[in-house]
């Protein structure tokens, strides 16, 4: 799978890609405007990593470029501006996704994911790790052909540790990937630990033991 | 104790004027009173001429006696000292029976060998009675000026001190948050109201200056500060998943993480703020509030699933508002989150909605300050880490913008919040 990621901060454009490299994906960079257009005219990506403040340039000027020409590459933006309008517009241009700065690199990760599935994955919606198998459309969970019965909050928890398999995935970040409402409001993220906890047992009556795993109480780890 | 300025200027116009009056009657009476004595002496003196040319003149002679007229008798019988000086007297009429008062006059007159002592009169009972009638007159007259005097003065003050009133109606109505200008006219009629009304437009343009320049510090502050923390949380990320990772860095390493997730969290707090301050939320919605708290709740309950203080609800169904849609989520999340936060074990949460207010108690630890402070930015009941000492202040914050009441009331370590949403 091909990444492009267009972001002017060289540190973070460094560490999203340093993070996607270990995602067994061919990354690239870009910093400018300038730089990013010529990236995208000369090659295709399956995903595009996306800014919007550019030096030279905006992101969602580039969004249209992209679309005009027909390309159909799927775009994610990112951006520190967290007004509605600039998400509207942004979807608007044919953006597939909207992540506001600052986020978890586990979460960019687990939309990327998602929106690499949606994209290219033909039909073939299913995610499997060990033995346990998990149907994305039907979110039936079956560890060997037995179905695993999870509440929302536990499915949504064990597929956003699945995208981020074998890293590290923090409390916080989790938390506010399952968490629905705005989450500086909302419970903070002390309620992750008895949902693991309740997740962990479900999967070990299944057979699945010690595939989660508490990594130094900094979060924790899907282990394939 | 103060006093208006009509009443201050009314108690001196009538506490000065009655006074400058009676002196100027007192005077006045007296100016009066020595020219009617002169007047009396002159006539007397004429008098005294004509009685004395007549007796001369005439050659059978006069009468030597005529009532209240004149006396003329030969030789000297007055005593010296009476003679030349007026001096009054009483006459009795008989026909009317009273006394009436006289001015008299004496004089010694030589013809030949013989001496003349005549005698005049000159009523002063008329020139009494003028006397008395100009001087009420000019009494009345007097009082009827006082009473216009105040009257117009109060008039005038009245339509003179408008312009006044009116620039104080503004100032008190004017909300620096609001940030809507101040509008003082420059033309009242009045030139020092114009120059007051172009000092305080002058002032209170500065004043929101420095006002819009802090708000405008703050958000370009938190907008400033997004990209840092984001860098320093994918870093910390990327560290999470090292291979040298060891128990000790691991520690360390959270704590960053919990430190640099508690300032994102204060940071986009801040910024909602700001964003709230400057009227960046301007649509309003029907906002169905009883379904969004009781989702709210619902929320919570399957998040914290069983670690939560009892939660009892009243929620009249059917409550809307006039508001932002999100402001009214935060409004309801940060006052949940309070009350679930700062609870006791085994405590309780009482939530209570009707069409008039959101009432929310709770048990917690007692309080040490006023919680009317901890309505106040980064101002916490007890240190905390958990929380961003933002959560009340955006409570705050959004009853200013809603005009919705907000009273925090503790007592023994119960607290109830409750937000009055209209005051009709």
């Amino acid at each position: 799978m091909k990444l492009l990621v267009i972001e002017d901060e060289s540190s973070l454009l460094d560490s999203i890609i340093q993070f996607f490299k270990r995602e067994q994906f061919l990354c690239e960079g870009a910093g400018t405007y300038a730089e990013a257009v010529r990236r995208v005219e000369d090659f295709r990506y399956d995903c595009i990593i996306l800014d919007i403040n550019l030096p030279g340039g905006s992101g969602l000027q580039l969004l249209k470029l992209l679309r005009d020409d027909k390309k159909s590459d799927g775009v994610i933006i990112i951006s520190a501006r967290d007004s509605l309008d600039d998400k509207i517009a942004g979807l608007d241009l044919g953006a597939d996704d909207y992540v506001t700065k600052p986020f978890h690199l586990s979460e960019l990760n687990a939309r990327v994911k998602a929106l690499i599935r949606r994209k290219y994955s033909d039909g073939a919606h299913t995610i499997h790790i060990g033995n346990l198998k998990i149907d994305l459309p039907s979110r039936i969970i079956t560890a060997a052909d037995q179905p695993v019965l999870l509440s929302k909050i536990e499915y949504n928890l064990l597929l956003f540790l699945a995208s981020n398999k074998n890293r590290v995935v923090s409390r916080q970040a989790i938390a506010e990937h399952i968490y629905e409402g705005p989450f500086e409001q909302g419970p903070g993220p002390e309620f992750v630990y008895s949902h693991i906890k309740n997740l962990k047992r479900k999967l070990n009556e299944r057979g699945c033991r010690e595939i989660i795993h508490s990594v130094y109480g900094l979060g924790y780890k899907l282990v394939v | 104790m103060s006093k208006s300025l009509q009443q201050k200027n009314t108690r001196s116009l009538l506490t000065w004027l009655p006074l400058v009056m009676l002196v100027g009657s007192i005077g006045f009476y007296l100016v009066l009173r020595s020219h009617i004595y002169h007047l009396q002496e002159q006539q007397l003196e004429l008098k005294q001429e004509n009685t004395w040319n007549t007796l001369r003149s005439v050659p059978g002679g006069i009468p030597l006696h005529i009532k209240c007229e004149y006396d003329i008798e030969k030789g000297t019988p007055a005593p010296r000292q009476l003679i030349g000086r007026q001096r009054d007297t009483s006459i009795y009429y008989p026909s009317v029976g009273h006394w009436d008062a006289f001015a008299v006059l004496t004089e010694q007159y030589k013809l030949g060998d013989t001496t003349y002592q005549i005698t005049t009169y000159f009523s002063s009972k008329e020139i009494t009675h003028l006397l008395i009638k100009l001087s009420i007159a000019e009494a009345v007259i007097f009082l009827l000026l006082l009473g216009a005097i105040v009257i117009i003065n109060r008039r005038t003050s009245r339509t003179l001190w408008t312009p006044f009133y009116d620039t104080m109606d503004a100032i008190r109505r004017y909300d620096i948050q609001r940030n809507k200008p101040l509008v003082l006219t420059g033309r009242t009629g009045v030139d020092e109201f114009d120059r007051l009304n172009l000092t305080l437009t002058s002032l209170i343009d500065d004043v929101n200056r420095a006002y819009n320049n802090q708000k405008q510090f703050t958000e370009n502050a938190s907008h400033e500060l997004q990209t840092p923390l984001a860098i320093i949380r994918s870093k910390v990320e990327l560290l999470m998943d090292a291979p040298f990772l060891t128990e000790e860095i691991a520690t360390q390493l959270g704590d960053i993480n919990d430190a640099n997730e508690r300032l994102s969290q204060m940071n986009k707090n801040l910024f909602l703020l700001t964003r709230i301050d400057n009227h960046q939320f301007p649509e309003l919605h029907r906002i169905p509030i009883s379904h969004l708290l009781e989702r709210s709740i619902i929320h919570y309950q399957e998040y914290y699933s069983g670690e939560l203080p009892a939660i009892k609800t009243c929620i009249e169904t059917g409550v809307h508002l006039q508001a932002n849609s999100s402001l009214i989520e935060v409004l309801i999340n940060n006052l949940l989150r309070n009350a679930i936060i700062h609870n006791v074990p085994g405590g309780y949460v009482h939530v209570r909605l009707t069409g008039k207010e959101l009432w929310i108690e709770n048990s917690g630890p007692i309080l040490n300050v006023d919680p009317q402070r901890l309505f106040e930015r980064f101002r916490k009941g007890r240190e905390e880490s958990r929380t961003t000492g933002l959560g009340l202040a955006l409570v705050k914050q959004i009853c200013h913008l809603y005009q919705f009441e907000v009273q925090y009331l503790h007592e023994e370590g119960i607290h109830r919040i409750q937000v009055i949403f209209s005051s009709e």
